[in-house]
C-alpha cells in the first residue's frame, strides 16, 4: 500500500497511526504540501482530482478520503476496528466518521490559518471548533458513565482514530483543550495503545517507557 | 489579589478526572496551575510553569512520585523541588529550583487548591458528590441567575449544587454536584441539563 503523505497533515497521520497500530507496513511517498503545493500538481491531480491528501494506492484501489482509507485498511487488516453488524455500532461509527469532517473543517481550518497563514475567518473557525469539542466532551462523558472509554462499542475503533488527530492538535489553531476532562482521558487511552506513533505536536506517553533513572535509583 | 483571597479554597477539578499517574491543567486567580497524582494516587498541585524554560508542567508526565517537564525533562518531587536535570545527570539540583507546591484538598469529589494554606479544610456539602466540571463563558453571578437565583438548584430533575470559580472576567469553572448514589440515567440527565444551563447562561451574556 502506497500512502501519499505529508508529515504535518493530521489526515495523513490518521492513516499512518492506524497502520502502525495494526502492524501494517505502508510505503510512504512524501508530498511537498507546503510550500510546494505538490498536491495541486498534474501528477497528483491525475490520481486525485480533488487535489487533497492523503491518497492511498493499493493495486487497482485508489482512495482519497481519510475515513474511507481507515475503513479500507481496517477491513483488510483489523476487522475488530470496525463496527460489528449491530445497528447501534454501525450508526455510531458512521456518526463519528462524519463528525470527524467537522473537526477537520473547524479545528483543522483554524490550524491552517494560524500555522500556514491560509485565508479564513479564524474566530468563526475557532467557535465552530469549540462547539465540536463540547459535543465530543459531552459524548465521552456519557460513555464514561457507562464504563466505556472509546466512542463506539467496547473497544478502540477507527472512529477514535478519525477524531483523535484534529482534536489533539486544536491548540495549533489557538483552541484550548484545558476545559475537557473526558477528552483528555480519551486521548490518553489512545496514546497508550501499543505501537502508537507520534506526529509533530502529538507526543507519546513518556511515562510508559522505562525510567532512564531506574538503573541508578 | 487580597491576602484573604489567597487563603481561600478554589475548586480546580473533579477528583475522578485526574487519573493516578497523570497531570492536568487548572487555574487559580493567581494564574495557571498543574494538578497531578503520583502513581499511587496522592494528589499534588503547583504552578503550571517549569522554572527552567517556562513550559507548562501540565504538558508533562508523572512517573512514580515525580512530575517531569515535557521540554527538557526536569523532574520535580512532591515538595516541588527539582530532583533531576537530564542534561546534567551528575548534578544535584540546587534547592532554589522549585515549581511552587500549593495546598490541595479533596471534598465532595472536588479537588480544591489554594494559593496559601487556608486555616480550615474545604467546606463539605453533606451527601453530594461531583458529577462533572464545565467551563462557562459567563460570570458566576450570571450562572446563579440562570440557575434560578442560587447555586443550589436542580438539574434534569435531580437536586444539584453548583460550585464555581471565576477564572477570567468572562470565564467561570463550574462543578455540578449531585446526591451520592445517583443512578446513571439521572446523572446523564443532569449532565445534559448542565449543558442546557450553559447555553442559556452564555446566550444571556
Amino acid at each position: 500500500m502506497i500512502l501519499y503523505d505529508y508529515i504535518l497533515s493530521p489526515s495523513c497521520y490518521k492513516v499512518r497511526l492506524l497502520a502502525s497500530l495494526l502492524g501494517v507496513k505502508l510505503e510512504l511517498r512524501a508530498v511537498d504540501f507546503h510550500p510546494g503545493r505538490e498536491h495541486k500538481g498534474d501528477e497528483l491531480l491525475a490520481l486525485n482530482p480533488a487535489g487533497s491528501i492523503p491518497i492511498l494506492v493499493d493495486g487497482e484501489d485508489v482512495l482519497t478520503e481519510s475515513a474511507a482509507i481507515l475503513s479500507y485498511i481496517a477491513a483488510k487488516h483489523g476487522q475488530n476496528w470496525l463496527a460489528t453488524s449491530d445497528a447501534g455500532e454501525v450508526g455510531a461509527q458512521q456518526q463519528w466518521l462524519s463528525f470527524s469532517h467537522r473537526l477537520t473543517s473547524a479545528l483543522g481550518g483554524a490550524r491552517l490559518v494560524e500555522m500556514l497563514h491560509f485565508p479564513g475567518d479564524l474566530a468563526a473557525l475557532q467557535e465552530a471548533g469549540i462547539a465540536a469539542l463540547r459535543e465530543l466532551e459531552a459524548a465521552l462523558f456519557a460513555r464514561r458513565l457507562t464504563g466505556q472509554t472509546f466512542l463506539v462499542g467496547d473497544r478502540i475503533t477507527i472512529a477514535d482514530i478519525a477524531c483523535f488527530p484534529y482534536v489533539a492538535l486544536a491548540p495549533d489553531g489557538s483552541v484550548s483543550l484545558d476545559p475537557y476532562a473526558s477528552i483528555r482521558i480519551w486521548m490518553r487511552a489512545i496514546r497508550a495503545q501499543p505501537r502508537f506513533i507520534e506526529m509533530p505536536g502529538i507526543h507519546r506517553l513518556h511515562e510508559l517507557a522505562p525510567d532512564p533513572l531506574a538503573g541508578d535509583a | 489579589m487580597q491576602a484573604d483571597e489567597r487563603t481561600q479554597w478554589v475548586p480546580a477539578a473533579v477528583s475522578t478526572d485526574i487519573l493516578d499517574g497523570t497531570v492536568v491543567p487548572a487555574a487559580l486567580p493567581t494564574g495557571p496551575i498543574a494538578v497531578w497524582r503520583t502513581a499511587s494516587g496522592e494528589l499534588h498541585a503547583n504552578g503550571d510553569r517549569c522554572p527552567h524554560r517556562g513550559m507548562r508542567l501540565s504538558h508533562g508526565f508523572v512517573r512514580g512520585n515525580s512530575l517531569s517537564c515535557i521540554y527538557h525533562g526536569w523532574r520535580y518531587g512532591r515538595d516541588g523541588g527539582c530532583e533531576h536535570i537530564p542534561a546534567h545527570p551528575g548534578l544535584e539540583p540546587p534547592k532554589s529550583i522549585n515549581c511552587g507546591p500549593l495546598p490541595v484538598a479533596e471534598a465532595n469529589g472536588v479537588v480544591w487548591v489554594a494559593a496559601q494554606a487556608p486555616e480550615e479544610a474545604p467546606a463539605e456539602i453533606e451527601g453530594f458528590e461531583a458529577l462533572k466540571s464545565m467551563l462557562f463563558c459567563a460570570t458566576p453571578a450570571a450562572i446563579a441567575e440562570a440557575a434560578g437565583g442560587a447555586l443550589k438548584t436542580e438539574l434534569g430533575g435531580t437536586p444539584a449544587h453548583l460550585v464555581t470559580a471565576e477564572r477570567t472576567p468572562s470565564e467561570t469553572f463550574v462543578v455540578a454536584l449531585v446526591p451520592t448514589g445517583t443512578d446513571v440515567a439521572s446523572k446523564l440527565a443532569a449532565a445534559t441539563a448542565l449543558e442546557a444551563l450553559r447555553r442559556v447562561t452564555e446566550s444571556a451574556t
